[in-house]
């Protein structure tokens, strides 16, 4: 029960990360454009854009590994039952946990370096606010496997959960 | 580590079910520990990782995403359909017309031939089911015209194949329209003989007062993302910006003309896109991981080099890549396929003197006819959940459109004027 509840909060706090990422990108895609067009363009565009776009990235990652929605071949692994598949799972979760654990050290590492810089375009915004995601999305996503990994090892891999049930299209597979 | 090692590794990860993008992350670090930097090499994992995902160009992926998300939630795929309907209704088996053309209309707006199948095929599939259509063959010409309007502009896979082959974005969109629109025309005929041997039914007479009727109705949707990709192709904005403006302009059809913007659906669909665009972003930030190490270590260039010394005839090197693509599309999703596998052969395709713009073409369909081809084949397999047909039954069906799909792809390899005529006349 507390699994379940755990899940969902885990679930409705990237949710709203995500859609907060995606709105923000399109506003300042948009406001660029029309103070560009209008003679003043702004310095800071292109480079906070593309910051949100890593955001996106690593929030939303988190957020499709927890509907176990990542692009991947699980032809063979189908194939497989009883304790052997398991035993696959389980390899393959240990192996993606322990890069998932490397990133967020190697995160933590860069924004020890990173220190006093800041962002090229915007002086006064530190770069560690930028480099952040790559620590905290990762500790995200490790919870986020975690916490979807009990219906894994029950489920085939090919058959995720339907991430959004009336979506119309499996997660994932979208951008084809 | 050995090239042969890294490419056996990353083979064993994936294959016991390790997602592609954290595959090719461990497979880094393992390259990056035994190489000269050792673990003192690690922290760079989280600089590159976080660059990777740092790329403007790319930013056009979840706002066309977002786009079309708008304008689905908006009701215009049921407006296009009727519009479709009035123009091409009155030809036998004109529900697969409709099909196909309003399939390549819907495509200059979300630029994914699966979000392209779940929206329209969730109207049409029905529509033709009850015309007395099998539901092979409606699962069949939905799946294949959206896989075929995937080379429309705007266009998510040309999108990336041009970040990663360093191409541009706007002559890869405009190189798709000769080919997209010759092919929608060779579907529409096959799909004509296929309703005469089955004696589908028409839909309803032309009357131009219905076209108009339909067309006031569908304008708004038909000609916003014409203005944007005149703006893109007029060298205006850029393709990320004219993203933006997409995005700007399904809000307002959405919200001010067609004032039917439905709230939860919406959101469904900004969180799906969202997640998307993450799932490929990812990999595209471990591809630069690895790519740095492929890099140094210079295999796309011996890659090169070793097909140069077997042949230097261009064609047979299209026809060789070719091969490869299709097989490649098989077993993995375009978007993977293409952030694995152009940065690899680039070298290759330019010593050989192909055109790189040419090339995302031939790239594109390859990898489109993949999504139609199982085991792997996301737009086949979304059609036919949407139809609740089955996979094997569709895709008997399915051969013959396919066989159009392939019969573009012969055309643009070896015409390449066919793809270039567009791009020669307005950008070189």
């Amino acid at each position: 029960m507390t699994l379940t509840k755990a899940r969902t909060g885990l679930g409705k706090l990237l949710e709203g990360l995500v859609l907060f990422l995606m709105a923000s990108l399109a506003l300042v895609v948009v406001v660029g454009v029309v103070f560009r067009k209008s003679g003043a363009s702004l310095v800071w565009y292109d480079e906070v854009a593309s910051i949100l776009l890593a955001w996106l990235t690593y929030y939303g990652a988190a957020l499709a590994a927890l509907h176990r929605a990542h692009i991947g071949v699980p032809t063979l692994v189908d194939k497989l039952s009883g304790n052997l598949r398991l035993l696959v799972v389980l390899v393959a979760e240990v192996l993606v946990l322990a890069f998932l654990v490397i990133l967020t050290w190697a995160g933590m590492q860069v924004l020890g370096v990173l220190g006093g810089t800041t962002l090229v375009s915007l002086p006064w915004v530190p770069a560690t606010v930028a480099q952040s995601v790559i620590p905290i999305g990762a500790m995200f996503f490790i919870a986020a496997q975690l916490l979807s990994l009990p219906d894994a090892m029950k489920h085939p891999v090919s058959e995720p959960s339907r991430a959004f049930p009336d979506a119309g299209s499996p997660t994932g597979e979208g951008v084809q | 580590m050995s090239l042969l090692g890294i490419g056996v590794v990353l083979l064993v990860l994936v294959l016991i079910g390790i997602p592609i993008a954290i595959s090719l992350g461990l497979v880094s670090v393992l390259a990056m520990i035994t190489g000269p930097g050792g673990i003192g090499s690690i922290p760079n994992v989280g600089l590159v990782m976080f660059s990777g995902a740092t790329s403007f160009p790319l930013i056009a992926i979840p706002l066309f995403i977002l786009a079309g998300a708008i304008m689905n939630a908006s009701g215009i795929s049921r407006r296009l359909v009727a519009f479709a309907s009035a123009m091409v209704g009155f030809v036998r088996g004109g529900l697969s017309m409709v099909s196909i053309s309003a399939s390549l209309f819907f495509a200059e707006i979300s630029g994914s031939a699966v979000a392209d199948v779940a929206a329209l095929g969730s109207i049409l599939i029905p529509a033709m089911k009850n015309k007395g259509y099998s539901s092979s063959f409606a699962a069949a010409v939905t799946s294949s015209s959206a896989t075929l309007a995937v080379i429309i502009p705007p266009s998510i896979p040309m999108i990336l194949y041009g970040v990663m082959s360093g191409s541009s974005v706007v002559e890869l969109f405009v190189a798709g329209i000769v080919p997209g629109v010759l092919g929608g025309l060779m579907m529409m005929f096959v799909a004509y003989l296929l309703a005469r041997r089955h004696n589908f039914p028409t839909e309803e007479m032309f009357k131009l007062a219905r076209v108009w009727e339909t067309f006031k109705e569908a304008m708004w949707a038909l000609s916003l993302p014409l203005i944007i990709l005149g703006g893109i192709f007029g060298g205006w904005v850029t393709a990320t910006e004219g993203a933006g403006l997409a995005v700007v302009a399904a809000v307002f059809i959405g919200g001010v003309v067609y004032r039917e913007l439905d709230w939860g659906h919406l959101k469904t669909a900004i969180l799906e896109g969202g997640t998307q665009t993450a799932v490929v972003m990812l990999l595209v930030a471990a591809s630069a991981l690895l790519g740095d190490y492929l890099t140094e270590v210079r295999v796309p260039q011996r890659v090169a080099e070793g097909i140069m010394s077997l042949t230097q005839d261009r064609w047979a090197i299209l026809l060789l890549l070719n091969a490869f693509f299709l097989v490649i599309g098989l077993v993995l999703h375009s978007a993977a396929a293409i952030i694995l596998v152009v940065p690899i052969v680039m070298p290759l395709v330019l010593a050989a003197g192909i055109d790189p713009v040419h090339f995302g073409l031939v790239v594109t369909l390859n990898l489109g006819i993949g999504q139609q081809t199982p085991p792997v084949a996301s737009v086949l397999v979304t059609a036919c959940s949407v139809a609740k047909a089955d996979i094997w039954e569709v895709s008997k069906v399915n051969v013959y459109f396919v066989a159009v799909l392939l019969a573009v792809l012969l055309l643009v390899t070896y015409v390449p004027s066919i793809p270039m005529i567009l791009v020669e006349i307005f950008y070189r």
